[in-house]
């Protein structure tokens, strides 16, 4: 607990936090003003998933916003966060001041793992709750239309908005481990972001040739779009489950690798 | 302490005093032990087989040029490195195996103390300590006000000198109320007001009795603060000892008169010639050891108007330090050193 509560602290006096949080922000409200001040509307299937809808209501600006970013704002945002914490410490030497305290080194890189996941959180929040009010203003509220017909009440509408968002960010927190594993091995914070964007990139075009279709299921890029099935009727359920399992197995695999090699890490700053 | 304890006490002390910190006084507890620790970095060999020991109420001096090892023995003790065998000791707890208990005992820092620039001294002192314990508002003003900090407590760590920065490493490893610091080249950067501030602030520390340990690659820092020292050079000790044993053989002291060109004379003549070199203002008077009675005699005899005698212990301590880690260049068999000048007093 004092980790945690020392690390959130650290965090929340960074300038770069509200750098990434007001960047995501920005995303739904920019999108909300291109469709409502342009006078051409996109067509069907255009833009990202929902963003044909979005105009007609503002509860798709959420879904339209959050698939928008999760091909690459939000992936930026964290690698930063799982990569800033412990090599950015490194570079600036703070990592040794808390090593010289009885603390644990699987404690501070799980207090550091907790914070970095709870920043992307905030930050998807911030992004619904732009999104929607911006949205709302713009278009309205209505009764969510589903992919294959029929509808579902506003409350409904916000309920499945909810587990998409937490699918993206169980897809997303792949990514911060994915960070947090390279800042074990590097001691600069931005080879460690950049590390886990490229990784993150590599996959995803990887996952867009069929030539390597075979990988595909194993690629945890491949299953982030697993939460589209939410809005067909009835709820296709068995993608979902094969994401989430798939983002677990990464999550544990990277999180566990990240957690060796700094148990035994030499620390030299 | 039953009031008995406290009598008898009393009654030796008068005795005891003199002898409060002898060199052979090998009953107090060891704080700080090295067991054959050695660290390789591929083919290099940072410390090699280092065997130190510190017991309470020392402060510890541990000397060495720059590339020593000193900064790699430093984290050992607190296990920010691995060894490649041996190990450290705090109290009954080894490093790295059982690091966390014997982390509570110990502060410092290694090289320069770190911390977040966007946040106050206070909010860095309060976030930072306590990963070690509870720590008080009060807690933080005490150590703020014992480096002197006190009126800066709000202002960003991000807008403090090179020797605030020092001086906060201190506070924050005070904050827990340590029985160890561990203190790397504290002077290291700071203008002489600073240097002197921090050495004082150490000596301090020692009288309370704390245990200190104590890196730094200037001699006469270790000889004005330390009562113990080592010389290591390449990860291996050199010599070891209290800091009396450790001063070379002979003492230097520096002499200034009226008439310096009759008082080289006069001094070769008592001294030998190589003994007696011509500085700016002072001549320079190797070779005294206890004849300094002797000079004075002298230098009144012939008449001369003695301006000064200033004892010079620096001069000679660098040059015993250079003359020992040079050898230990060229491989020279170190206790040969140690015999030599263990014979010479």
């Amino acid at each position: 607990m004092r980790l945690l509560r020392g690390e959130f602290t650290k965090t929340m006096f960074q300038k770069r936090t509200y750098f990434g949080w007001a960047g995501l922000t920005a995303i739904p409200i920019i999108m909300v003003l291109a469709l409502a001040l342009s006078s051409k509307k996109p067509g069907p299937g255009e833009g990202p998933p929902f963003f044909s809808q979005a105009v007609h209501n503002g509860m798709f600006i959420p879904l339209a916003a959050i698939a928008a970013l999760s091909f690459f704002l939000l992936p930026l945002v964290a690698s930063m966060a799982g990569s800033f914490p412990l090599a950015g410490e490194a570079e600036q030497g703070t990592i040794k001041t808390w090593l010289v305290h009885p603390v644990s080194r699987g404690g501070v890189l799980l207090s550091k793992w907790v914070v970095a996941v709870f920043y992307v959180v905030i930050g998807m929040t911030l992004v619904a709750a732009a999104g929607l009010a911006a949205g709302g203003i713009a278009f309205g509220i209505h009764p969510v239309a589903l992919l294959f017909g029929g509808s579902v009440s506003v409350a409904h509408g916000l309920w499945l908005t909810l587990l998409a968002y937490l699918i993206i960010l169980a897809a997303t927190i792949c990514v911060v481990s994915l960070a947090m594993f390279f800042s074990t091995l590097a001691n600069s914070s931005l080879t460690a972001a950049v590390g886990a964007l490229v990784v993150f990139i590599v996959m995803q075009i990887l996952g867009s040739f069929s030539l390597f279709d075979f990988l595909k299921p194993y690629l945890f890029t491949s299953h982030t779009d697993a939460w589209q099935n939410l809005f067909s009727r009835p709820i296709v359920w068995h993608p979902i489950y094969t994401a989430l399992l798939t983002f677990g197995v990464y999550v544990v695999a990277l999180t566990g690798a990240a957690w060796a090699v700094f148990r035994r890490k030499d620390v030299l700053v | 302490m039953t009031p008995t304890d406290i009598r008898e006490r009393a009654a030796d002390s008068p005795v005891q005093k003199p002898q409060a910190r002898p060199a052979s006084a090998d009953d107090r507890p060891v704080v700080l032990a090295t067991h054959a620790l050695t660290k390789r970095f591929g083919s290099l060999v940072a410390v090699d087989d280092l065997n130190l020991t510190v017991r309470r109420g020392d402060v510890f001096g541990f000397l060495g040029p720059n590339g020593a090892g000193k900064t790699t023995t430093i984290r050992l003790i607190f296990g920010l490195i691995y060894p490649t065998s041996g190990y450290a000791q705090v109290l009954d707890h080894r490093v790295p195996q059982d690091r966390r208990a014997a982390l509570k005992h110990l502060g410092g820092f290694v090289e320069v103390p770190a911390f977040y620039g966007n946040m106050s001294a206070r909010r860095n002192l309060r976030l930072l300590g306590s990963l070690s314990t509870e720590i008080t508002e009060q807690r933080i003003d005490e150590v703020l006000d014992i480096v002197g900090l006190r009126e800066r407590a709000d202002s960003k760590v991000g807008d403090f000198s090179h020797g605030m920065k020092q001086r906060l490493g201190i506070a924050h490893t005070l904050i827990h109320k340590p029985e160890l610091i561990i203190l790397d080249e504290p002077t290291s950067g700071l203008d002489p007001q600073g240097m002197k501030d921090v050495r004082e602030l150490i000596r301090g520390l020692g009288k309370q009795g704390t245990t200190v340990f104590l890196s730094s690659h200037l001699l006469h820092e270790i000889e004005q603060v330390c009562n113990r020292a080592v010389i290591i050079n390449k990860g291996r000790v050199v010599v070891e000892g209290t800091v009396d044993e450790l001063r070379p053989a002979g003492t230097t002291v520096k002499v200034l008169t009226r008439d310096q060109a009759r008082a080289t004379t006069v001094l070769r003549a008592l001294f030998g010639d190589k003994n007696v070199m011509i500085d700016e203002k002072y001549l320079i008077v190797d070779g005294v050891d206890g004849s300094v009675p002797d000079l004075i005699r002298k230098l009144v005899a012939a008449e001369l108007d003695i301006e000064a005698i200033v004892p010079a212990p620096e001069q000679g301590l660098e040059d015993y330090f250079l003359e020992l880690t040079q050898s230990a260049d060229v491989d020279t068999d170190y206790s040969g050193v140690g015999a030599a000048q263990g014979g010479g007093r």
